[in-house]
């Protein structure tokens, strides 16, 4: 099977890649053997957060301290405020609506009562310009009895010390009877159904808003529209107070209907999307990747002029750890981390992690080495990059998308 | 790049500790959203085998609520293959005996032979009300579900009386393994299978005895009986594959699926020798056309919409990229790619009256976008969608294969390789 | 907690271990009035760090005669009154290639003197018997091993000495023993909670804080000799053994595979550490690798099984007193009466012995106890059960029907845990049966019990309780959903906070050292939520 581009990873960093390039008229292929983080997503892209131990109020000017070897210094940072308008403008076509930008980080709300500060974000949850003034005085804060993933608690904590009261109220529903006699699911996504079924929204609104009489502002777990993508916006209308919705513990409702929206505008734009297929080999030839095998499809080839791997970190399995060594399992490339275990990790948990920091190695242009030796069509994007601790700096999806679309870019030109 | 580099050490051979508890599996089972009785794939695969391991007790028989989709498997992150965790647990622990109707409803060749000899008594027994009704409670089947004709004259007897002959005169050979639908119900899409190879040059043989697969001996608890058959089939598969060097192919994902990955991830039945050419007919033509080997002519007045339908399998298979490259192929087709949701059938289990409802639920969405895609029909590579989309939707169902054999130029495209 | 500090007790025990609540028990049965003290939480000793291992005794039968007469005889006092505690696996020595299987008979000789009960099975029919055993193995004896779950067991006897009227503070330190003279009266307490001290006085002064006893004599002015041996250990993803797995040859290093519950460990290490190092517990990559090395070859699938932790204990040994370079160690009960020993009235000393013994050694103290204060009552505890144990099959059937629980998991589950008082756990709408851990199948309902009866006061108290973030997954869905419910018990959101980040990393201490393959993905994926998604940083609480 023959494509001009193959994609190994259908989480953000490959589904930005492939629909760049196949707005571009290519055809490409997506090959991503589960789903990916993004299902886990909190509703924000991160850009950059903190930098040096401060916490980052204009990215794009904190990017100039960052080291040397870290992907948006080796992206350039002459491109990265073009790139940064270019994901925009990528995920907005694709149809996400989002607020933010990035010169300068607004804030989100997290489900333990703080601010975090961030770049782009769904337009689902709130977004706010300071870290300690919240615009609203008097908040009830809403669960649905029996859902555990939900800390109002925490929450009413942490608005305390935004000098706001919250009172703490619960829903019951019964069309939450059923799930909820299953111990296992009262989760996130089982509600999120429901709610997807659309009658149920009216008679939760109606519930939210009698209970929300004399507050200025109802909180709520991020639990609308999984499917159906509509229903966030249908809950705004129907409560009558501001509405503040948090991430509840994964998997993400938003999270998986924002991957739903960019594989739809991928395929849409022609391109093939493999799923529950893995990628297991490559076939080189003269320092070219000429096919690769999978799982699935055994000695069918699948051809590509270029190839990008977006393969994720060590929870995607783009690379793996053992008791004596690190390496990257499709293809054995160079892994940039310590070979030593006792270096992989410190002590302290909330710690900086040395392991945060490992991917594959690549050249300028973000070509794979494999022995030393860049691979001439083999680009490398994502997570499965070195080089930061997108944990620790707060540029997760900065550092996907960018590189993403800087991949793209090199292809294309 | 050889992989046995990276032995494994302390990296998880027992898949179900690959799993990271990210409870993305949870989200794509479709019992789960209709029934909360089942425990979903997280409980009943990874979570649950660490119980039973302690102690077997756990156990918990709501596992066979299960429909073996695999649609889990395709999204787990880690790799856990939790369909083959549920349905593993359920052949070593499951103390609960088959029923008569599991029986019946499981033995397709059997019931499938007599049924087939006396097919015109059959079909208007068990089209007629009251049977069905006496099906509904005494056998447990549910009375919505219309059985699938028996056909008067079995696929077997018909390509020995009809095609076997001219086989022959081909070059290159292969075998087909055309399961029990085929042969009892609908021979015509065997014919069609014929009738594509042929074009395209190849002679097709039948196997020396195929026995049912045993998908559904195997969902019915039936183990015992489906091992035996298994090891039938592969020593069938190895005469064509091994010493004849005749590859299977199949017109059935379920079959396929089922001779391919649960033979040796779940009866223990070793495939090696021939699974890598045991494969559906449509990758076996799809490769034909992609490494050059074939030229498909098609017919200038075939004019369709059609809506492809991603069976469960062949979403666990990933194979129906080669069956919708095929028919985007034809140049009059229009292709709707359904969005991949279960049917519900998941072969017996939707016969079965306590599960008619789920069954129906689970299906519910993908009714509604068959309806809403204007199609003038599905295409669909499994016979049990075909029965559950053409009962619970005003849409009529082919498979990939019969479309090919319609729209292909029988003549022309010989002549491209006969000359 | 205004426990009586006005009172005198009749005896004041120190330390939380197994042998501490044993003795707090058996005191309590023969009506002393006692108070028990425990710097953190029960089983936070070499209790909790231990092999878990009921042994028959048959480890010990060539070296040590003594010990391993103990050790059957206890381990059948065991079945009968702590069967919630125990599982009745049995055992398998088995020789493996390497091996002298000469060994073999020695073995069984001593074992049978010793009293223990052995059988030398047929290699073949021991594979069948336990197929995870190396396939090698040339020789195999089965013997009465079993499983304890140390957490259960000290638990059990705390909530018994409670109920017979023992008081009992956990976070509370002893920092100094009060002295009257040439006889000690009381003990100050610092309060961990309230960060303030505190006097309690008592008639006796029961010295059980294991290794720790040695600070804890210092403070009486009183030298014991104690030899810490570090004892390292590695937890498996599941039970890949059915029986316990040892190899018959004289005891060395990772030579013994138990399993408990939902895992199996792999142990131990021994290794002298000095005494400043016993609040430093740390698993070297040595460690590690020798544990999964020597493991191996009793259970080849090992290699590919999924290490969920690692840990390390220290054995409380003590030197003989003619002997202080610690050369004649001893391996069994010690107990001092320090009136005798060191003219100290009113203070008593009881260490060494084992996990297992531990009511043998509080029958002990407790004689001595009741001795000095001249009270005549004979010891019950080897025959009246602990609770939640009572064997009646009425009882279990009871309480099968009373935990409210439409499911399977949950309700095994509890009843595993906590044998007939299950039944405690509340009836209420099927909310309670909601998982907060589904790793382990702990119910809201369990939790809630938990920590309304089994003096938790934290997120790491409640895991040794309920198992609540001890699965694969090690606590990364459970850990913020239980936060949310103690959270809900003790309207202190902010601590709440400090303590789910406590709990994190108490959890990843034990993940650090094997931190490759599936653990260093979960850890990654766990800090992405809480951290990540979640902000969750112990400054920010
Ligand atoms: C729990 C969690 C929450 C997060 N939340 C946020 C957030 O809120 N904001 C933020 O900015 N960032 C967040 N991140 C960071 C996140 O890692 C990045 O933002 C981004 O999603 C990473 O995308 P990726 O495409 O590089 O990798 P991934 O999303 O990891 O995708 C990699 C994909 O490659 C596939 N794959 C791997 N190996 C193979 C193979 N051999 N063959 C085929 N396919 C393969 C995997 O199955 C996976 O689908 C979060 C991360 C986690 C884990
Ligand atoms: C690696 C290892 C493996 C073992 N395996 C087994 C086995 O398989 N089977 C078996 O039977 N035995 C085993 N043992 C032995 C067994 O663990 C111990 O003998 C037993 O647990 C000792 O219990 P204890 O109550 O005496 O001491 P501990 O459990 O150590 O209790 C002492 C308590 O005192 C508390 N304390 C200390 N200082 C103070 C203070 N100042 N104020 C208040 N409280 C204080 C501590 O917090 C602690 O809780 C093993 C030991 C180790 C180290
Ligand atoms: S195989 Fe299908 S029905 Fe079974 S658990 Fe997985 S997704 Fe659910
Ligand atoms: S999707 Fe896979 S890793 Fe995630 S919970 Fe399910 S089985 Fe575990």
């Amino acid at each position: 099977m023959k494509f001009d581009n193959i994609i190994i990873g259908g989480g953000l960093s490959g589904l930005t890649c492939g629909i760049k390039l196949a707005e571009q008229g290519k055809k490409c292929a997506i090959v991503s053997s589960g789903q990916s983080a993004i299902h886990f997503f909190s509703g924000s892209f991160d850009l950059l957060g903190k930098a040096n131990g401060e916490e980052v109020t204009n990215p794009l000017e904190s990017m100039k301290s960052l080291p040397e070897n870290h992907p948006y210094k080796r992206v350039g940072l002459d491109k990265i405020e073009r790139l940064t308008n270019d994901a925009l403008h990528l995920l907005v076509r694709s149809g996400l609506n989002l607020n933010g930008q990035a010169d300068r980080n607004h804030y989100t709300l997290t489900p333990m009562g703080v601010m975090k500060p961030t770049w782009l974000t769904l337009s689902d949850f709130t977004s706010f310009d300071q870290k300690d003034s919240f615009p609203w005085k008097k908040a009830v804060i809403l669960n649905f009895s029996g859902f555990l993933d939900f800390h109002t608690l925490f929450i009413k904590d942490g608005l305390k010390k935004l000098d706001v009261q919250a009172q703490i109220k619960t829903v019951s529903m019964k069309q939450f009877e059923a799930i909820r006699k299953n111990p296992s699911e009262m989760r996130s996504t089982n509600i999120a159904k429901e709610f997807d079924k659309e009658n149920a929204i009216e008679e939760f609104a109606q519930k939210a808003n009698v209970l929300s009489d004399g507050f200025d502002v109802v909180i709520l777990p991020a639990v609308f529209g999984l499917f159906n993508k509509t229903i966030a916006d249908k809950l705004k209308e129907k409560i009558e107070k501001p509405v503040l919705l948090l991430p509840a513990i994964p998997p993400s409702v938003p999270g998986i209907r924002t991957q739903i929206t960019l594989r739809e505008r991928f395929q849409e734009l022609g391109g093939t999307y493999l799923l529950g297929d893995n990628v297991e080999e490559g076939v080189f030839e003269n320092g070219r990747l000429l096919e690769i095998r999978t799982n699935n499809h055994g000695d069918i080839k699948f051809e590509a002029d270029q190839f990008i791997l977006a393969s994720g970190s060590f929870y995607s399995k783009g690379i793996v750890a053992t008791h004596d060594k690190l390496y990257e399992p499709i293809f054995g490339l160079d892994i940039d981390g310590d070979s030593n275990r006792e270096k992989w990790f410190d002590e302290k948990i909330f710690n900086d992690q040395a392991f945060m920091h490992y991917g594959v190695k690549t050249d300028q242009k973000f070509r794979a080495l494999m022995n030393g030796e860049p691979v001439e069509n083999l680009y490398v994007a994502g997570s499965v990059l070195g080089g930061a601790n997108p944990l620790k700096e707060g540029s997760g999806a900065g550092i996907s998308l960018l590189t993403s679309l800087h991949a793209a870019e090199q292809i294309l030109k | 790049m050889k992989k046995e580099i990276f032995e494994p050490y302390n990296v998880s051979d027992n898949n179900f500790e690959q799993c990271v508890k990210c409870t993305i599996c949870t989200v794509y089972c479709p019992v789960l959203e209709v029934n909360p009785d089942y425990p979903g794939p997280k409980q009943s695969g990874p979570d649950g085998e660490r119980m039973r391991l302690k102690d077997p007790a756990f156990y918990d028989e709501a596992l066979k609520l299960c429909l073996n989709c695999k649609r889990c498997e395709v999204a787990c992150p880690s790799g856990v293959k939790i369909g083959d965790i549920i349905q593993s647990a359920r052949i070593k622990y499951s103390k609960s005996k088959p029923k008569l109707r599991d029986m019946i409803l499981a033995n397709t060749d059997i019931v499938g032979t007599m049924a087939s000899t006396f097919a015109p008594i059959v079909n208007t027994a068990v089209a007629l009300k009251p049977v069905r009704k006496v099906m509904d409670s005494v056998l447990k089947i549910d009375h919505h579900r219309m059985f699938p004709k028996y056909t008067g004259l079995r696929f077997e007897t018909w390509y020995r009386r009809y095609a076997e002959k001219k086989q022959q005169e081909f070059k290159k050979h292969v075998s087909y393994f055309h399961g029990c639908y085929v042969n009892y119900n609908f021979p015509q899409q065997g014919k069609d299978l014929i009738k594509v190879m042929n074009a395209a040059g190849y002679g097709v043989h039948l196997l020396e005895k195929e026995k049912c697969c045993g998908v559904a001996l195997i969902s019915n608890g039936l183990i015992k009986q489906a091992t035996k058959q298994a090891k039938h089939n592969v020593e069938a598969f190895k005469k064509s594959i091994v010493d004849k060097k005749m590859p299977v192919i199949s017109t059935s994902s379920t079959c396929i699926f089922t001779i391919r990955d649960e033979y040796p991830h779940l009866l223990g039945v070793k495939n090696e020798e021939i699974r890598n050419d045991s494969e559906l007919a449509t990758r076996f033509i799809f490769r034909l056309i992609d490494e050059g080997k074939l030229n498909l002519v098609f017919k200038k007045n075939y004019k369709k919409r059609i809506a492809y339908h991603t069976p469960c399998h062949m979403e666990k298979l990933g194979w129906s990229i080669y069956s919708t490259s095929l028919l985007k192929m034809i140049p009059g087709v229009e292709l709707v790619q359904l969005e991949s949701q279960c049917c519900g059938i998941a072969g017996t289990y939707g016969f079965k009256k306590e599960n008619y409802q789920t069954s129906q639920e689970v299906g519910k969405p993908l009714f509604d976008q068959i309806e809403n895609s204007k199609v003038d029909f599905v295409a669909t590579d499994c016979e049990t969608c075909k029965w559950q989309i053409e009962m619970s939707t005003s849409s009529k169902v082919q498979h990939p294969i019969s479309i090919l054999a319609e729209a292909i130029d029988v003549e022309a495209t010989m002549k491209l390789w006969q000359k | 907690m205004n426990k009586n500090r006005s009172k005198e007790y009749d005896v004041i025990i120190i330390g939380g271990g197994a042998t501490g609540a044993g003795t707090a028990r058996d005191c309590a049965m023969r009506g002393l009035s006692v108070l028990l003290v425990e710097r953190h939480d029960f089983a936070t000793g070499a209790t909790g760090r231990n092999h878990g291992l009921l042994h028959s005794g048959a480890r010990y039968a060539v070296t040590d005669h003594e010990s391993a007469a103990e050790c059957i005889e206890e381990n059948m006092i065991l079945r009968k009154i702590a069967n919630h505690c125990i599982e009745e696996n049995n055992g398998l020595f088995l020789t493996l290639p390497e091996d002298d299987i000469a060994f073999q008979s020695q073995f069984v000789d001593a074992c049978t003197s010793a009293g223990i009960s052995t059988e030398i099975i047929d290699p073949k029919l021991a594979l069948r018997m336990e197929p995870s055993a190396n396939p090698d193995i040339i020789g195999a004896v089965k013997v009465p091993d079993g499983s304890v779950d140390p957490f259960r067991l000290t638990m059990s006897n705390a909530l018994d000495a409670k109920l017979k009227g023992a008081d009992i503070l956990t976070q509370h330190e002893v920092v100094d023993i009060l002295k009257d003279q040439d006889r000690v009266n009381g003990v100050e307490l610092f309060d961990h909670a309230k960060k303030e001290k505190v006097k309690y006085y008592g008639k006796i002064v029961c010295n059980a804080a294991g290794i720790w006893g040695h600070n804890i004599a210092r403070f009486a002015g009183v030298n014991i000799n104690m030899f810490p041996a570090k004892g390292s250990l590695l937890i498996f993803g599941h039970r890949v053994n059915k029986m316990v797995l040892n190899r018959c040859r004289k005891p060395a290093n990772a030579d013994i595979l138990v399993p408990g519950d939902t895992i199996c460990l792999i142990g131990t290490t021994s290794e002298r550490i000095p005494i400043e190092e016993i609040d430093n517990m740390y698993v070297s990559k040595d460690d590690v690798d020798v544990l999964i090395r020597e493991g191996v070859k009793l259970s080849p699938s090992l290699a590919t099984t999924r290490i969920l932790r690692a840990y390390a204990g220290v054995r409380p040994l003590v030197a003989a007193d003619d002997d202080p370079s610690g050369r004649s160690i001893s391996r069994g009960i010690v107990l001092m009466d320090h009136k005798e020993r060191d003219g100290l009235e009113g203070f008593i000393t009881i260490t060494g012995g084992k996990l297992m013994t531990y009511r043998l050694m509080a029958e002990e103290a407790t004689d001595l106890i009741c001795k000095k204060l001249d009270v005549d009552k004979k010891c019950e505890t080897a025959n009246i059960p602990l609770q939640g144990s009572e064997k009646s099959d009425e009882t279990l059937n009871n309480v099968s029907q009373k935990v409210y629980s439409v499911n399977g998991i949950t309700q095994k589950s509890a009843k595993d845990r906590h044998g007939s008082l299950a039944h405690k756990i509340a009836k209420g709408d099927e909310n309670e049966d909601s998982m907060v851990c589904e790793c382990e199948g702990v119910s809201i309902g369990e939790v809630k019990y938990a920590i309304n009866e089994l003096h938790v006061n934290n997120l790491i108290d409640l895991r040794r309780r309920t198992r609540v973030g001890m699965g694969t997954c090690q606590g990364e869905l459970c850990a913020c959903r239980a936060a949310g419910l103690l959270c809900e018990s003790m309207e202190e959101p902010g601590k709440a906070k400090d303590d789910l980040a406590n709990f994190l990393q108490e959890r990843w201490k034990g993940m650090s050292p094997i931190a490759w393959g599936e653990t260093i993905n979960e850890i990654q994926f766990t800090s992405w939520i809480y951290e990540g998604i979640y902000g969750l940083k112990p400054d920010n609480n």
